[in-house]
Formats: C-alpha cells, sequence, structure tokens
C-alpha cells in the first residue's frame, strides 16, 4: 500500500434533506468517498439518485430549504462545515469549480466570453487587467478553443453547443481549482463532441493533478472516464469500486438490471434488453428499507422493507449495499 | 424486396437565416432521397444539424421541400387532400413527451383527437378505443382522466405513442423518442415500440442521435451528415464494416464499456 496522501475532499455519511410533510425527506442519504489528487470519481445514476444534489452540497450551493449533514466533510484536512460565508466564496470557484450541463445557462449572455473569465480570475487572485487578460488567454487554450485570444470578445451566443462548453471549462480552470466537479458537462453534446470534451477533462486532470468527480447517467461513459464508480439508486450509494470492475462485475441488481437494459455497440434484438419494471420511487418514499426493493426481483421479504442493507465486501476495493448480497453472495442475484 | 411505403426523391431544402443582420441561405439537405419499406425498421443517425428531422418532417409534409417530392405508395403526394391522406397513414412521434401534449386537455381527449380529425368510427365508441389503445401502450385506461402534468416522462411517451396511434396508422416516425428517458424507462419504450410493430405490422423510420439504439433497434440505417446521407446498408453491416470515414468516426465516438481500454478514442486523442 502507498502511504495515505491528504484527500482533497473526505466525505462521510453525507446526507441533504429537505423538510416534508411527514419527517424529512432525503434527496442524498448517506455518502461517502475519498478523493486524492489526480485521480477520478465517477457517480452514475438516474434522474432522482441525488447525484446533481450530492454535487451541489459538495460546493454549498443546495437549495436554501436544503439541510445537509455529514459526520465528516473534510476539504484538504478542514472541515467544511466549519468554513464562513466568506471562506466559501474563496473556495468554490477558486479551489473547486463545476461545470454544469447546460453551458448556455452557466454563462452570462450579456458579457463577453473574456469578461466573464478576468472576473473569475480577478475574484480569487489580485492581479493585473493584462494578467487577468493572459490567463484568460491561457485557459481558453487549455480548454481546447481554437483562436483563444480572438474569442475573448465573442458572446456566448455567438459559439456552438461545444464552443460553450469549452468555455465553461476554461471558466471552472480560471482560478486554477484542484478538483472539478462536472455534472452531466457532456450529456447534451453531440457524441463526437462528448468524446473531445472528455478526453481534454482527462488531460487536465493528469497534467494538471486535478481531482474529477464526473456525473453521469451512462455507464458506457464511465468507463471511459475510469477511476473509482459510485452507483447511486435513490439517493443512496448501492456500489462503489473501481469503474472497470464494478462494470465486469456488478454486485447489486440496480447495477445489474441497468447494464442489461442498455444497449452497447454490439446488442441487437437477437438478445433482447432487460427493462427495469416500474419506476424510480418519488422522494421520499424510499423509507427505512433498501431503495431499489420496489423493483428489485431478489429483494428479501421481511428485510428488504425493514432495513437497508450493510455495506459488503465483493472484491479489492469493490463494495455493495445489498441485502441479498450480504446473505447469499453473488448467487443470490438476478 | 417489397415495395417502398414511402419514398423521399431527389429531396433539397433550404432555410434563409438572419445571421448579423444579413439574409443568408442554409442548405440544410443536399439532394436527398430514401425509402422505407413495408414492415421494416429504418434508422436515420447523425449529429445536430444533420438534416436528419428536417427530412422526416417533409416526409410528412410539416416541412416543404425546397427541390424534390414525396410518394406515397408510389403515388407523388401534391395536394392538400393527398397530404391529409397520407397523414392518417403516416404518423409522427416527437421529441419532447412534454411539449408534444397539449398541458389542459385530459389523455383521453388527446386521443379522441385523432378519431375526430379522421372520422374514424363514432362519437360513441371513441371512449372504448381510447381505453384499448392505452392497454396497448401499457397503461391503466384511467389514465385518460389524467392530466399531461400528472404523468412521469416514460408514461408521456407511452401516451405520444397511443396518440400517434390512434388513427392506425401503417407508418410510424419516431424522431428522438427516447432520448429523454432514464435508461432503464428506455429499455421499456423500446420494448414497447418493437412489441407494436410486431403486432400491427408497422413500418418504422427510427431518428436517433444514439448509434447504440439504433443498432439495437434497426433492420436498416441512413447515416446522415450536414444534409446528406453519407453512408445507408443493413445496420449490422455497417456497425461491422462502416465504409465512410464520418460513420467510422462517429462509432469511435461512442463510449463503449466493453472496448479495451487503450482502444478508446479518449485515449487515442490524448496521445
Amino acid at each position: 500500500m502507498t502511504a495515505m496522501r491528504q484527500a482533497l475532499l473526505d466525505v462521510a455519511e453525507l446526507s441533504v434533506a429537505f423538510p416534508g410533510r411527514n419527517g424529512p425527506i432525503r434527496a442524498v442519504d448517506g455518502v461517502s468517498f475519498r478523493l486524492e489528487p489526480g485521480e477520478s470519481l465517477v457517480i452514475a445514476g438516474e434522474s432522482g439518485s441525488g447525484k446533481s444534489m450530492l454535487c451541489r452540497a459538495l460546493m454549498n450551493i443546495q437549495p436554501g430549504a436544503a439541510s445537509v449533514t455529514a459526520t465528516r466533510m473534510d476539504w484538504q484536512g478542514r472541515a467544511l462545515g466549519a468554513l464562513s460565508p466568506r471562506d466559501w466564496r474563496a473556495l468554490r470557484g477558486g479551489q473547486m469549480a463545476m461545470i454544469f450541463q447546460d453551458p448556455a445557462a452557466a454563462l452570462n449572455p450579456l458579457l463577453s466570453v473574456g469578461r466573464q473569465i478576468m472576473d473569475v480570475v480577478n475574484a480569487h487572485r489580485a492581479c493585473s487587467r493584462a494578467q487577468a487578460r493572459s490567463r484568460a488567454i491561457e485557459v481558453l487554450g487549455l480548454a481546447g478553443l481554437p483562436e483563444p485570444e480572438a474569442r475573448l470578445a465573442s458572446y456566448p451566443s455567438q459559439l456552438s453547443g461545444g464552443m460553450r462548453q469549452r468555455v465553461a471549462i476554461a471558466l471552472a480552470l480560471a482560478a486554477a481549482p484542484k478538483l472539478i466537479i462536472a455534472d452531466e458537462a457532456t450529456t447534451n453534446l453531440d457524441v463526437s463532441i462528448q468524446a473531445q470534451i472528455v478526453a481534454l477533462l482527462k488531460r487536465l486532470q493528469r497534467e494538471l493533478g486535478l481531482g474529477l468527480i464526473f456525473v453521469t447517467h451512462d455507464l458506457d461513459l464511465a468507463a471511459e472516464v475510469g477511476g473509482r464508480l459510485m452507483v447511486m439508486y435513490a439517493g443512496q450509494p448501492v456500489e462503489t469500486g473501481p469503474v472497470q470492475t464494478v462494470l465486469k462485475d456488478p454486485c447489486h441488481p440496480y447495477t445489474r438490471g441497468l447494464l442489461r437494459s442498455a444497449p452497447t455497440l454490439h446488442s441487437s434484438r437477437e438478445t433482447p434488453l432487460q427493462p427495469i419494471p416500474g419506476q424510480t420511487p418519488k422522494p421520499g418514499a424510499v423509507g427505512a428499507g433498501a431503495p431499489f426493493r420496489s423493483r428489485c426481483p431478489v429483494s428479501v421479504e421481511g428485510v428488504c422493507d425493514v432495513r437497508r442493507a450493510p455495506w459488503s465486501e465483493a472484491g479489492p476495493g469493490h463494495r455493495v449495499a445489498c441485502n441479498r448480497f450480504a446473505l447469499d453472495g453473488r448467487g443470490g442475484l438476478p | 424486396m417489397s415495395k417502398p411505403m414511402i419514398e423521399a426523391c431527389g429531396i433539397d431544402k433550404t432555410f434563409t437565416l438572419r445571421r448579423d443582420g444579413r439574409l443568408v441561405e442554409h442548405r440544410a439537405l443536399k439532394t436527398v432521397s430514401a425509402d422505407l419499406h413495408e414492415g421494416e425498421i429504418l434508422g436515420i443517425v447523425g449529429e445536430s444539424g444533420s438534416g436528419k428531422t428536417t427530412l422526416s418532417r417533409i416526409m410528412i409534409g410539416i416541412d416543404t421541400a425546397s427541390k424534390g417530392e414525396i410518394l406515397f405508395h408510389g403515388d407523388r403526394v401534391a395536394t392538400r387532400r393527398e397530404w391529409r391522406d397520407l397523414r392518417r397513414h403516416v404518423q409522427y412521434v416527437f421529441q419532447d413527451p412534454f411539449t408534444a401534449l397539449c398541458p389542459t386537455m385530459r389523455i383521453g381527449k388527446a386521443l379522441a383527437e385523432p378519431l375526430a380529425i379522421h372520422g374514424i368510427g363514432s362519437r360513441e365508441e371513441r371512449p372504448a378505443r381510447v381505453a384499448r389503445m392505452l392497454e396497448m401502450v401499457g397503461l391503466h385506461p384511467d389514465m385518460a382522466g389524467r392530466l399531461p402534468s400528472q404523468l412521469s416522462g416514460g408514461q408521456r411517451q407511452r401516451v405520444n405513442l397511443a396518440r400517434a396511434l390512434m388513427s392506425e396508422p401503417k407508418v410510424l416516425i419516431c424522431d428522438e423518442i427516447v432520448s429523454g428517458l432514464d435508461v432503464s424507462v428506455q429499455a421499456q419504450v423500446l420494448a414497447l415500440l418493437l412489441d407494436l410493430q410486431k403486432r400491427l405490422g408497422l413500418s418504422l423510420i427510427f431518428i436517433s442521435h444514439d448509434l447504440r439504439v439504433i443498432r439495437y433497434l434497426c433492420d436498416r440505417v441512413l447515416v446522415m451528415y450536414l444534409g446528406e446521407i453519407v453512408e445507408q446498408g443493413r445496420t449490422d453491416e455497417v456497425f461491422a464494416a462502416p465504409k465512410h470515414d464520418y460513420t467510422r468516426r462517429l462509432l469511435a465516438a461512442i463510449p463503449d464499456r466493453d472496448r479495451p481500454a487503450h482502444h478508446s478514442p479518449i485515449d487515442e486523442a490524448l496521445k
């Protein structure tokens, strides 16, 4: 084992709850992970899995009604819970930056690209106008925008979707952060642009030693990003491990179901996709039991409806939260 | 091979756009020809701006072609009456299940509307037809009393399919109908679509940017790029041995969990 470096983010039992009529509704429930510099964590799940809310809680930009709790939430060894709003402003955008799904909504349509990036640079470091400008050109270049200097004067409406997402990446890089959170950042892009953007993020991660949290609903894309994978369902993490391991040997009925329902480049009608019956439970409907029990073909009667599954070891670094797995191992899985 | 149900012959489409205060002509389709045979599932794949939606809209007369013509069962479709007749037999399912349904119209009324428009059946038998159709797409007949806002995305897309099928069409054009759905729900809708196609003997045009869905669903595929069909053929052949450079690039960009890590286009790009 290599000696443990200091983690960028060290989170234990993070939950995000909203007030509801019958007690709090947990949008995120019991998420734990550690992310070191240069590592990537892919968070995969469908709508309602809580993956976006988790990202927002990490950046402290959750909706006002939400309450965030955790037994540990440290940024480079420092407890995030103790930060003042002023400290948060320095951290957010400065040390950790986020790329959103819709670059058109993330950029201000009334300000030129250069102005927006220079604003971020100026907010996080004391520098002259000329220095901010050259930094803006530098990060636009890093983000793979051709002719970055000429682009400074462009407005978001003059750029294509892929170009806008590159500007959003440049914006995230502007203050030289240590962590980038990409929340479905390639979902609205054409596949060829998506491949370019993912390649860009991986290159930046490698060259600048960035931590990367990559949120997606696409498990094939998760495989391309690499690193660790956390599969979430209805707010709860259900399986975590190295991406390739989890995809080759999925041990949660939900992960298995998701993989069987997603077509790949090799699937054809001779081997029909197997949809997961039913739909994601409404927020707050999960209660005390296992979140996937209403759609699960192997749920354990008398167990899954009353208690959450404990974490079981499925292999090195590979853990799964499933009552059936805890009872019967892989043999009990569908 | 069976004779084509519907054919697009030499379709050209030019849009006039205003760019920086000047009018510019944009040629969205460049002399495109395509046909759909009875009982087949034809995929049209391409990235945004490739013209796949424009072509399909012209095929049912929502847009008009600048040049070229549409043939239905071998006959040219020209007059209003001929278009109206075509639209009874060729139906369109739109991408966004949220905007495709009128928010204040109950599902039952939305489904009965095509019957009224095409004068199918008597007023009295319409509720029964609606109930049958709801069951066919896997929804409870009670859904007829609901409003679109009370349904999930997957349920709405089932309602859209049901509405398109009310006039008992022979051809269904599905424009990105599973793109907005979660993977597990997407698989449900794809299974439904295959089941309906078999049971009703439909011919399908399935438009998608997702090559994985196209590969799974379609017998034949057209690959479009910047207003042109750059490649077409049987789906398995095109995917096994793509001939056009653009198709190869498109296939290489699809994320694939089974691809050996060093073959990833993303790692290629990193070198």
